[in-house]
């Protein structure tokens, strides 16, 4: 395993006018989950591609453990990856298809078993060994790419692109659960590439949100969920996104706009954003309380908020913000403390 | 998706057309023939049954035989050399460059000749006097005549059958390897296989159904073969090229033997039938296994 | 890879250089052929070709196949392309059946038809037309084309349909104004399949054509067993025949692969 190392990283198509990544820079610690999230067309696939060593960079350098493998071919980097669908060899048994990466570095059937073994034991695939691949389902399809992509202990880094695609909805939960227990116990660097941020929230113990402009906001789902470094990080994270408004309409002096999530806002007469009910989308009951996601019109536009949903559409009310982002030129200078 | 969809029988209506056109084309002919291969015919008027006396007949004969034999040996020959050249040809052909369209259209082209016609380029190019092959091995020293000597004929006509139709075995290869999505190449590179593994392992089980195709067009093409030895080498010499089209024909309509000639047909597209039911079969239970 | 791609270069050279020797002797004069070997024509002529356009037996000949041909991949698109769509669509009593039965038509000899089609043609009056050949050739087109297009359509998500219907198009507005444009590369392919038999195919066009109809390939075959001889003329006429091909793969060129496929690559 390795920490990895984006210095300067940037690569231009061949014939293109611009540069599809320009001037990256990141560290993941070696043995780290760490989630790339961006929107399409952000960059993910040149960066994976950059990452695994199909495309070399056009400028800056990719370090494994200090060490530059910008030149090195895929094969010599040790990485392994897992694709959007299962990628597996489908006249081998699952034990061969597992045992495969390591019967072509020549290592003893008797190391072979042992690794096989333990890797599988970690996803809970033991008991699929002897199935060929066209008798299984799409997640255990998939569960078997990922020990695949396990089996060799040398792996510096394992890529994991949109691995739950297209998997079931409902098996979706129980193969990220395989895949953090496997990854914690394993101590392996991960690289989880996708577009879908509760993947990359709930799986990642660090996330970096990339766009076309580069890598907007490095942290822990945490800090991209409560402080969004860009007003793109508090637009695209979260289910609606933040809600922006001018920083004069909260009296705030330093900063243009502020943002805030829906439930960090609460009913008030009193409060200064002031609007109409457009529509109520019902989510829970907390005690007995029906609780909702609020649209109003306001003079800044559609605000969303949480809160309990014993209102009518149609009905004035108004919304004091209990915490909030400073933004300023879209990038973050300040916040509220805590409430 | 096939089992979702829905029953109705009304869609009779759509493949009537060509249950009619297919009945008039092939149900009246093939009674036709059953119905001769029971019967002794002398003339339009005079025609007594005999029961399965011409199969009887049919299985005894020893040119029938031998032909039957000289045809297995020849569908043998050219499909173990057209199905594997044909995957290393398409293997070959470049994925995205802008040669790839003439290359494809090159390949295709002597399908679209016909079969007379293949056969008139492959005289003209292997005969000892004026083709440039001909001329080419005689030249070298060896006597080359594939109107007089057995083997040479044989070769030859492996030779042009090879130029024919490999090129349908290497588009159809050629199809089912772009087919394959890259990831697949992309895992092998990253488990460091080899470029037999990467063949055996992910291309070869994923040309699997369009080599099914590819074999069986092949084998019952094959078997059907008689413009191309009927204008090289018209069955010479001897019969060392006449295969079973051809002396069915000439049974048919040279020597007019309506009732043998009829049960001939029958038996030969009994074999036809029963050859590509064996390989589909065999095939489909190793996949069940 | 890279012993790939030499077999497939040794594969041209062998492809074209017989094509090459065709080309060379169609612009020779026989005395040119019969002479001294050489490997590049000594006086070019086009004389070959001009007797070829000069003599109606010729181009007659061409006329002929070409009537066939068309006449053949017309009945077989019109009749395929119905049942295509209900085998890709619906389930219907005996379907399966039905579709395996049509497949084993194409495993026939035509060897084995001669004489019934003889008979049957005569019978009818149709002997010596090329309606008769066009007939004929369906047995093996019509099979081939639903067995192609039943891919393709399959292919195509049947929500399109549904979809159709929900936007209030009537069904022959659907059929003609949406699913066969969507299926147009399907229908080239078939079409040219459908060429590739029927203008192919020496047997049944030989045994069902007599003076009035005689096509190219047949009186290529008899340009031999005659004159003997002519190989400059018969080389031309080759290279003739050949340009047909040419321009239909040229126009299915984009959905070669595909169509090479059956449909059937996922």
């Amino acid at each position: 395993m390795a920490g990895i190392r984006l210095d300067k990283l940037s690569f231009r198509y061949p014939g293109a006018d611009t540069n599809t990544l320009e001037d990256l820079q990141l560290d993941i610690a070696n043995g780290e989950a760490h989630a790339l999230l961006g929107a399409s067309g952000a960059g993910k696939t040149t960066l994976l591609n950059l990452l695994s060593g199909i495309l070399s960079p056009t400028g800056g350098r990719i370090l494994f453990d200090s060490e530059d493998v910008s030149a090195l071919a895929g094969r010599i980097r040790n990485v392994a990856q897992v694709f959007q669908f299962p990628v597996l060899y489908e006249s081998l048994s699952v034990f061969e298809n597992l045992a495969f990466p390591l019967q072509t570095r020549r290592a003893s059937a008797a190391r072979i078993a042992e690794r096989v073994d333990y890797v599988s034991a970690e996803l809970g695939i033991a008991a699929l060994h002897k199935r060929k691949p066209g008798t299984l389902t799409l997640s255990e399809k998939q569960l078997v790419a990922v020990g695949k992509a396990l089996t060799r202990p040398d792996t510096s880094l394992v890529l994991l692109d949109e691995p739950l695609t297209a998997v079931e909805p409902r098996k979706k939960w129980r193969l990220r659960q395989a895949l953090l227990k496997a990854q914690s116990d394993l101590g392996v660097t991960m690289i989880y590439v996708t577009h879908d941020q509760t993947e990359a929230l709930t799986f990642a113990e660090r996330v970096s949100v990339l766009t076309a402009d580069g890598i907007l906001q490095t942290g822990t789902p945490e800090e991209i969920y409560q402080s969004p470094a860009h007003e793109f990080v508090g637009h695209f994270v979260g289910s609606p996104g933040m809600n922006f408004v001018p920083a004069s309409a909260l009296g705030v002096a330093h900063g243009e706009r502020i943002g805030f999530r829906p439930e960090w806002a609460l009913i008030d007469a009193q409060g200064p954003i002031a609007g109409s009910i457009k529509r109520i989308r019902m989510q829970s009951t907390e005690n007995g309380v029906p609780m909702g996601l609020i649209t109003l019109d306001t003079r800044f536009g559609e605000i969303a908020v949480r809160s309990m949903a014993n209102l009518d559409v149609g009905a004035d009310i108004a919304l004091r913000v209990n915490r909030y982002v400073v933004f300023a030129g879209k990038t973050r200078v300040g916040e509220s403390a805590l409430a | 998706m096939r089992s979702l969809k829905p029953r109705d029988n009304r869609a009779w209506f759509g493949v009537l057309p060509v249950v009619l056109i297919v009945a008039f084309s092939a149900v009246i002919p093939l009674m036709t023939v059953v119905n001769y291969s029971v019967q002794d015919i002398l003339d339009f008027n005079t025609r007594f049954f005999v029961g399965f006396e011409w199969y009887r007949e049919t299985l005894n004969d020893p040119r029938f035989l031998s032909a039957f034999v000289r045809q297995v040996v020849f569908s043998g020959t050219i499909l173990l050399i057209e199905i594997p050249l044909g995957i290393a040809v398409a293997k070959g052909i470049p994925r995205n460059s802008k040669l790839t369209p003439f290359i494809l259209i090159l390949l295709a082209l002597p399908l679209l000749i016909p079969w007379n016609v293949v056969a008139t380029i492959w005289q003209i190019f292997a005969r000892p006097d004026i083709g440039l092959l001909g001329v080419g091995i005689n030249a070298l020293g060896i006597p080359y005549n594939y109107a007089t000597d057995p083997t040479h004929a044989w070769i030859t006509i492996v030779a042009m059958d090879v130029w024919h139709w490999t090129s349908l075995v290497a588009l159809l290869a050629f199809a089912g390897l772009t087919a394959i999505p890259r990831p697949f190449y992309q895992a092998a590179e990253i488990d460091g296989a080899n470029r037999w593994q990467i063949f055996r392992l992910i291309e070869l089980p994923r040309l699997r159904g369009v080599l099914i195709i590819a074999i069986l067009l092949r084998l019952m093409d094959s078997f059907m073969i008689y413009t191309e030895p009927f204008v090289l080498t018209g069955g010479g010499p001897g019969n060392a090229t006449t295969f079973l089209s051809q002396y069915l024909t000439t049974m048919a309509v040279g020597q007019f033997d309506l009732g043998p000639a009829a049960a001939f047909s029958v038996i030969y597209f009994l074999f036809i039938l029963l050859f590509c039911w064996l390989f589909y079969s065999s095939v489909v239970r190793n996949d069940d296994s | 890879m890279i012993r790939s791609r030499w077999v497939l270069i040794a594969y041209v050279i062998y492809l074209v250089v017989p094509l090459y020797w065709l080309m060379s002797m169609a612009i020779r004069s026989n005395a040119d052929i019969v002479g001294d070997f050489a490997l590049l024509p000594n006086s070019p002529t086009l004389a070959n070709f001009a007797e070829i356009i000069s003599n109606p037996v010729w181009y007659e000949a061409f006329g002929n196949s070409l009537a066939y041909v068309v006449i053949n991949t017309v009945i077989s698109l019109a009749v395929a392309i119905p049942a295509a769509y209900a085998f890709s669509r619906y389930r219907f009593l005996g379907d399966k059946q039905l579709f395996f039965w049509l497949l084993t038509n194409r495993m026939a000899p035509p060897a084995v038809f001669l004489l019934p089609f003889f008979q049957l043609y005569s019978a009818i009056g149709l002997f010596d037309t090329p309606l008769a050949v066009a007939l004929a050739h369906c047995l093996f087109t019509v099979p081939l084309s639903v067995w192609i297009l039943e891919g393709f359509f399959s292919a195509v998500p049947r929500e399109l349909d549904e979809l159709a219907k929900i936007d209030g198009h009537s069904f022959p507005y659907f059929f003609f104004r949406i699913f066969l444009p969507i299926n147009r590369g399907a229908i080239g392919v078939t079409l040219f399949f459908c060429f590739m038999f029927s203008w192919v195919e020496l047997l049944l066009a030989r045994t069902l054509s007599g003076a009035a109809s005689k096509p190219i390939v047949v009186v290529m075959t008899r340009t031999v067993s005659a004159s003997g001889m002519d190989w400059g003329v018969l080389a031309a006429a080759g290279v003739l025949t050949v340009l047909p091909g040419v321009l239909v793969v040229w126009f299915v060129r984009n959905h070669l692969v595909k169509g090479f496929a059956l449909g059937r690559v996922s």
